[in-house]
C-alpha cells in the first residue's frame, strides 16, 4: 500500500517510513528537515493540520514533537516525528506554514518550556500566576504541590462522631 | 487607542459555562478582542498519569460536560488498538446508539441557548424537556444521567434491559412530531431572521484552513465528516446522508442542526430494528493489573461540536504514558472567534459565541 | 428579623447566574418546565449586587476562585452560600491536582452542602427547603461569621491563591 507516496518522499528527503494499517502512515524525520517537509506535503493534498503534541523522555533525556496531518482528497493519516534536546529546548515555528498551529505551540511552551522561534504569542494561555517548573515535565510532582498549597481534612474518629450526630438530626426531622 | 475596554466575564448570562473575552470598543463597534481560558483547568493529561488504565474512564467522560460519551469512545478505541482487541458486534451497536443519543441532546441544548441569547424564551422550555426524555431513556441503560461510564476495553459493560425498545420507539416518535413545531416557531419568525442573516459570516477558505470541523464546515458548503471518511464503530453497515448548506452565517448554522437530529433519528430507528444476537463484552486477561504492551495509536471520532482526536502512548507498565486529547473547541473559540468578532456591534457578542458552539471544558482540560 | 421579613425572605430567594464548574448541567433542568423552580419563588438574577444566594456549583481552580471571593464580597447582607457536589466537600475525584482547592469552608463560609456527582434536580430541591428551614430558625449565619473571624478567611486566601495585592485591587 501507498507505494508512490513512500517513493516520492524517501527521493527527496532521508526519512523513515512506516505504515501501521490502512489509513495510518508514520514518518520519522531529523529536526532541520522538518520545516521544508511540511511546505512540500502541504502542496501534495495535506492541508489538515489535527494538533501538534509534545511527549518527555525523561531517561533518554529528548523531547519529541508530533505533528499530525491528514489529507481530504486521499484519506490519509501521517504523523510525523522528530526529536529535540531537554536541557536546551529550542525549536523553529511553522505558523507560517499552518497558521493554526500558533496555538498549539502556545500551549506546549507553557506546559512544557519548549521555545519556538518566531511565534509572536507566547503568553500565559491557561495558567494565571505559575511559579514552579513547567507542570507537564515528569519531574514535577502535583501532591507535593497540592499538600504544600491547600489544605484537606483527615478522617479521623472526631470527624466520624459528629458525621453520625448530623445524620441523626436530619433522620428525626 | 480611543474607547473603552470591557471585561465580557466569567459570571455573565450571555457566555456559556465559565469564558472570557477582553473586548476594545469605539462606540458601538467592537476593534479588537481577545479570549480568556482557563477557568476550568484541572490538569486531566497529568491525572491520567497516575491511574490504571480502567479507573481512567470515570475521569475521562468529565472533559467536555455537555456530550461526554465521544470522549469515552475514543478512549476505549485508543487502547484497543495498541493491545490488538476485537470488540465483539452486538457491543459496536450499542457504542453507536449512545453516540446517536448523546448528538441530540446537544443539538437541543443548542437551540434553546441560541434563541434565548436572542430574547426568545420560550424554546429553551421546550427544547430542555424533550432533551430530559432522552436522558431517562440513558438511565435506563446506563444508571445515571449525565455521566454514563459505560463503555470499557473489550466491549459495554451490560445488556440491554427487557421493554428498552418499545419505550425507544414512543420517545422517538414523539420527538419526530414535535419537529414541525420547532420549524414554525424559530425559523419562519420575522425577528429572528432579521438578526441572524448575514451576521457572522464565516469566509469558506479561511474556514477550511483555520481547522474549523463540524458542522460549523458543513454549513460552509464542504461535505467533510470523520463517520463517512474515516469510518469507524457500526457506521459502515448504516444507510444515512451528510447535510450540507451554502451560506456561512448564524441562520444556516442553526437549520444545519435541525437537519442533522432528523439523520440522528433515522440512524436510531434503523439500530432498533437490525441489532444483532451476542455476548456484550470479551474478557481481558486480569484487568486490575493489566499490563498493556508498548506502542502508539491515534483515533478520531466525530463529536456533536466537531472532531475529537486522541494520542496514547504505551510503555508496556500498568499506567498510559502519555495521553493527549485535542477537542473541537481550541480552534473554534480563540483564533476563528476573535477574528469574526471584529466589526460586529456589542449586543451581538453573545448570539455569536453561542452559535460557533464554544465548549469551554474542552479547551482547558 | 421579624416574622414577616423571615416569611417574605424565605418566599422569594434570588440564585446569581454563575456556573462554575461541573455541576451547572444539572442546573439548567431545575429552572425549566420539567422540575419548576418558580413556583417556590427561586429565579435567576443577572448580577451579583441584587441577588440572595450564591451557587458554587463544582470543583474550584485557583483562577475561578479569585472571582468566586470578589463575587461573594459584592453582594449585599444578608446573603447565603449553597456548595453542590463532592469536589467542594473534600476534594473529591481531583484530589490530587495541582490547580484545584480542596475545601470550600477555609475561604468563604458556607451554609448548606449538598452532597453527589452529580446531584439529581430533586437532592437540589431538598437542599433549598433545609436552607429556608434554618432561615426561618435563625440558623443561617454565614455572613455574620465572614465579618467576625475576617483575617482568618483572609490568611487562607493568600496562602492559596498567592501575592495579595494583585488581585484584590480592582483592574480598570
Amino acid at each position: 500500500m501507498y507505494e508512490d507516496l513512500k517513493k516520492d518522499i524517501q527521493g527527496k528527503f532521508p526519512a523513515k517510513f512506516e505504515v501501521i494499517r490502512e489509513r495510518r502512515i508514520k514518518v520519522s524525520i531529523d529536526k532541520n528537515s522538518v520545516l521544508p517537509f511540511l511546505s512540500y506535503i502541504k502542496s501534495k493534498g495535506f492541508i489538515h493540520l489535527i494538533s501538534i503534541s509534545c511527549v518527555d523522555w525523561i531517561k533518554e533525556n529528548e523531547f519529541e514533537i508530533v505533528y499530525h496531518l491528514w489529507s481530504y482528497t486521499d484519506e490519509i493519516h501521517i504523523m510525523l516525528k522528530t526529536r529535540i534536546s531537554r536541557k536546551k529546548p529550542i525549536f523553529e515555528t511553522a505558523s507560517e506554514i499552518y497558521p493554526v498551529a500558533q496555538t498549539f505551540e502556545r500551549e506546549i511552551h507553557e506546559m512544557f518550556g519548549v521555545d519556538f522561534k518566531g511565534n509572536k504569542r507566547q503568553i500565559p494561555f491557561i495558567l494565571e500566576d505559575w511559579d514552579d517548573i513547567p507542570p507537564m515535565r515528569k519531574d514535577f510532582d502535583p501532591l507535593k504541590y497540592a499538600k504544600s498549597h491547600f489544605e484537606t481534612e483527615e478522617y479521623t474518629e472526631e470527624v466520624w462522631t459528629k458525621v453520625r450526630k448530623i445524620q441523626k438530626f436530619r433522620g428525626e426531622e | 487607542m480611543k474607547g473603552f475596554e470591557y471585561f465580557i466575564g466569567p459570571q455573565h448570562l450571555g457566555i456559556p459555562g465559565n469564558f472570557g473575552i477582553i473586548v476594545n470598543v469605539d462606540g458601538d463597534t467592537i476593534v479588537k478582542a481577545r479570549a480568556n481560558p482557563g477557568y476550568l483547568h484541572r490538569a486531566f493529561e497529568k491525572l491520567m498519569e497516575r491511574r490504571l488504565y480502567l479507573s481512567n474512564i470515570s475521569v475521562v467522560c468529565r472533559i467536555c460536560v455537555f456530550d461526554p460519551d465521544p470522549q469515552e469512545a475514543a478512549y476505549c478505541m485508543a487502547v484497543e488498538e495498541i493491545a490488538k482487541i476485537e470488540v465483539p458486534e452486538r457491543a459496536k451497536w450499542i457504542r453507536t446508539m449512545i453516540l446517536e443519543f448523546a448528538r441530540i441532546s446537544s443539538h437541543l441544548i443548542y437551540l434553546g441557548s441560541l434563541t434565548s441569547a436572542l430574547g426568545l424564551y420560550t424554546v429553551m422550555q421546550w427544547a430542555l424537556t424533550d432533551r430530559d426524555y432522552i436522558l431517562d431513556l440513558l438511565e435506563m441503560i446506563t444508571g445515571g444521567r449525565v455521566y454514563h461510564i459505560f463503555m470499557q476495553p473489550g466491549g459495554v459493560r451490560r445488556d440491554l434491559p427487557e421493554g428498552f425498545k418499545e419505550k425507544a420507539k414512543k420517545v422517538l416518535d414523539s420527538l419526530k412530531s414535535r419537529l414541525s413545531d420547532y420549524y414554525n416557531l424559530i425559523f419562519d419568525n420575522n425577528i429572528f431572521v432579521h438578526r441572524t442573516r448575514g451576521v457572522g459570516v464565516l469566509d469558506p477558505e479561511w474556514a477550511l484552513s483555520m481547522g474549523v470541523t463540524g458542522p460549523n464546515l458543513r454549513a460552509c458548503g464542504y461535505k467533510i465528516d470523520v463517520r463517512k471518511d474515516d469510518p469507524y464503530l457500526a457506521y459502515p453497515e448504516l444507510d444515512f446522508e451528510v447535510p450540507v448548506l451554502e451560506d456561512c452565517d448564524m441562520y444556516d448554522r442553526a437549520m444545519l442542526r435541525m437537519k442533522e437530529i432528523e439523520q440522528s433519528i433515522r440512524i436510531l430507528e434503523q439500530i432498533l430494528d437490525r441489532i444483532p444476537d451476542g455476548s456484550v463484552w470479551k474478557p481481558v486477561p486480569n484487568p486490575i493489573n493489566w499490563e498493556v504492551p508498548k506502542g502508539e495509536s491515534f483515533v478520531r471520532v466525530e463529536s456533536a461540536r466537531g472532531e475529537v482526536a486522541y494520542y496514547m502512548v504505551s510503555d508496556g507498565e500498568d499506567k498510559p504514558y502519555r495521553v493527549n486529547v485535542r477537542g473541537p473547541s481550541i480552534t473554534h473559540g480563540i483564533l476563528v472567534l476573535e477574528k469574526v468578532l471584529e466589526g460586529q456591534r456589542l449586543a451581538d457578542i453573545s448570539p455569536i459565541v453561542f452559535s460557533l458552539d464554544v465548549c469551554a471544558p474542552s479547551i482547558d482540560r | 428579623m421579624s416574622g414577616i421579613g423571615k416569611t417574605s425572605r424565605i418566599k422569594s430567594l434570588w440564585v446569581t447566574y454563575y456556573v462554575t464548574g461541573c455541576g451547572g448541567i444539572e442546573l439548567l433542568p431545575v429552572i425549566t418546565s420539567r422540575f419548576d423552580a418558580e413556583r417556590f419563588g427561586i429565579i435567576t438574577s443577572a448580577t451579583p449586587r441584587q441577588s440572595d444566594v450564591l451557587v458554587v456549583s463544582g470543583f474550584l481552580t485557583t483562577k475561578t476562585l479569585r472571582r468566586i471571593i470578589r463575587t461573594y464580597e459584592q453582594m449585599p447582607d444578608p446573603k447565603y452560600v449553597v456548595a453542590l457536589g463532592a469536589c467542594t466537600i473534600n476534594g473529591g475525584i481531583y484530589w490530587d491536582s495541582y490547580s484545584t482547592a480542596d475545601k470550600l469552608e477555609l475561604y468563604i463560609p458556607v451554609d448548606v452542602y449538598i452532597a453527589g456527582c452529580m446531584p439529581r434536580p430533586e437532592s437540589i430541591f431538598m437542599g433549598f427547603a433545609h436552607l429556608m428551614a434554618m432561615i426561618k430558625g435563625d440558623k443561617a449565619d454565614g455572613w455574620k461569621r465572614y465579618h467576625e473571624n475576617y483575617k482568618w478567611y483572609k490568611k487562607n486566601q493568600d496562602k492559596a491563591l498567592g501575592n495579595s495585592k494583585k488581585w484584590r485591587v480592582r483592574d480598570v
